[in-house]
């Protein structure tokens, strides 16, 4: 499970508040770090769909935190430094193991072989 | 309603798919065209889920986006993910995405395996609070009006055979077969087939290999059937009388029934107030290719299909050629036990309305106790009849087909879906597409007052 992909993830249990199951906090066994090929347009169009806040959140549960910004820098699309290191955080680490738990209810969902599992029982379903 | 709905998808659509999932690779599954045009069209850095990716094939289409698969199914998943794909298991009832994050969304054959309208809106109206404003859906579901074959009712169970003896070079020559059949001459279709069966390493059953199988032979021991059930939106009702008799017919025909309990079977069934799916079987005779015999469907990317051969072309056959055994009679086969979820508010109007069916299988089955009786002694084939079995096993038709369940749409229903019951959604373009019909709609705001 990369990054992005948690940026899009959410807690759906029964009862849990509106907006109160994201984000899920990572609870990592086994992380991976792959090579993937930089895009500069890719990851510049791709911040704006991004939970800013969730992903260094994230990206700091795993240490990989670097020295993103807490902000945003202005003119960002051309700041391929920056770009690249938003690269790396979204696409290059990978959670192989883990437990993605969420925030309001405490529900753990697991992660195995890279792959969340995000099935809920018949209770929880709403 | 709910859990018996969700019960029926577990034993038809999920069980089947955990089964038949390392058999995806065949060529027979491709991606549609249409689809993959649809994602190519996607602007650079856009967000896309796949709803039911199944293993992945539209998953690597367009490189400069970032796709999510989901499915219910693990070992689809897993079989994605070692493409190396992005993907996770959930339900498409209940999709572990915030709103509005994705640029486009795809439902490519998913909703068609649920149950009750009411589900099929949920699903739909759960895949556009993902989509973002602007942004478009593409939905494909199995038509229930295709080319060359026609299902009899919407809701039906549709046998996936593992290794279906005519079919096992499916995945290499169904094109050709394809082609032959639309032909006049289908039996010259046929016999082309068997030559390239029997010379081919491919096939899957033994007893195919090496063999001088004849098209009557390899017809002979695969059944061809089409599979009936009632919507769950309808209501159905089988009066145990009416079971005692299809049971009589089974036992004439000297049928072999596995794990047979049936008295207490259909005792515990009737006690239990739960509906049957009933639907005929009936043995792929010698192929008559006239006009009124049944086609043999093929289609890649879809999977097998059969029509009840009519009994009158069937029986035609029969006599036909003594050095070939004869032919089992039609067989009834019990797809599935499931308590339909209106069941108990409208059992006697159901009543009624059984009566006119039940009169017209009757005399279905009458004409095959007649005929069976004056053939010699009935064949157990390789691939005997099974009776479904009461455990939570996927029905298993003969052949070790497993049964899935679908829910073909109409000319116009999907659409008329989504126009009256997800507001959300505006419907764009709608098509058919080699046998689905389609529908691309956009995300809109909907302003309530």
């Amino acid at each position: 499970m990369k990054l992005l992909t948690h940026n899009m993830l959410t807690s759906h249990v029964r009862g849990v508040r509106p907006g109160g199951g994201f984000p899920l906090r990572i609870q990592a066994t086994e992380v991976k770090v792959n090579n993937v090929d930089f895009n500069q347009e890719f990851v510049a169009r791709m911040i704006p769909k991004v939970e800013w806040g969730a992903l260094l959140e994230a990206a700091e549960s795993l240490g990989h935190l670097s020295d993103l910004p807490h902000q945003l820098p202005p003119e960002y699309e051309n700041n391929e430094d920056f770009l690249r290191k938003v690269h790396h955080v979204l696409l290059e680490v990978e959670v192989m193991e883990g437990i993605l738990k969420c925030p309001d209810s405490g529900r753990e969902f697991p992660i195995t072989k890279g792959i969340p599992n995000m099935l809920l029982s018949e209770e929880e379903e709403t | 309603m709910e859990k018996e709905a969700s019960q029926l998808e577990k034993d038809h659509v999920h069980r089947v798919y955990e089964k038949i999932a390392p058999h995806f690779r065949d060529a027979r599954y491709k991606a549609w065209p249409k689809v993959q045009q649809f994602l190519s069209d996607q602007e650079p850095g856009s967000l896309i889920a796949d709803i039911g990716c199944g293993n992945g094939k539209y998953l690597h289409i367009n490189s400069q986006t970032y796709k999510l698969g989901c499915d219910y199914c693990f070992p689809l998943v897993e079989s994605a993910r070692n493409d190396g794909h992005e993907v996770m298991v959930c339900h498409s009832l209940y999709l572990p995405y915030r709103n509005e994050c994705f640029d486009a969304v795809l439902s490519i054959a998913v909703i068609h395996h649920f149950s009750t309208k009411e589900r099929r809106v949920r699903a739909i109206q759960e895949m556009a609070r993902t989509l973002r404003v602007g942004g478009q859906m593409m939905i494909y579901v199995w038509a229930m009006e295709q080319k060359r074959r026609k299902f009899e009712k919407q809701d039906v169970f549709v046998p996936w055979n593992p290794s279906p003896p005519s079919w096992t070079l499916s995945n290499t020559c169904s094109r050709g077969i394809q082609k032959s059949i639309n032909q006049k001459d289908k039996r010259l279709a046929m016999d082309q087939h068997s030559t390239k069966l029997a010379g081919t390493s491919k096939a899957r059953s033994s007893s195919f290999v090496g063999e001088k199988e004849t098209t009557h032979n390899l017809f002979e021991k695969s059944l061809r059937w089409s599979l009936f059930s009632r919507s769950l939106d309808s209501v159905l009702d089988l009066s145990n009388q009416w079971h005692q008799r299809e049971l009589n017919t089974f036992s004439n025909c000297n049928i072999q029934l596995d794990e047979l309990n049936t008295g207490k079977l259909f005792e515990q069934i009737r006690q239990g107030g739960f509906m049957k799916h009933i639907s005929n079987l009936s043995l792929r005779c010698r192929q008559n290719f006239e006009d009124n015999a049944s086609e043999v469907a093929v289609e890649p990317g879809s999977p097998m299909i059969f029509h009840p051969v009519p009994f009158k072309s069937c029986y035609s056959e029969l006599g036909q050629d003594t050095k070939q055994p004869p032919m089992s009679p039609a067989i009834i086969y019990d797809c599935s036990r499931v308590c339909l979820p209106d069941l108990l508010s409208h059992q006697k109007d159901v009543k009624q309305q059984l009566k006119i069916d039940y009169h017209s299988k009757q005399s279905a089955f009458r004409k095959l106790q007649n005929r069976s009786r004056t053939d010699s002694s009935l064949q157990d084939t390789d691939n005997d009849c099974s009776m479904a079995t009461r455990n939570k096993q996927p029905q298993r038709s003969p052949n070790g087909a497993c049964l899935r369940y679908y829910h073909v749409f109409k000319e116009g229903e999907l659409v008329e879906l989504i126009e009256h019951h997800v507001p959300e959604l505006h419907v764009i373009h709608s098509y058919f597409d080699h046998a689905n019909w389609c529908v691309i709609a956009e995300k809109i705001h909907v302003w309530k007052i």
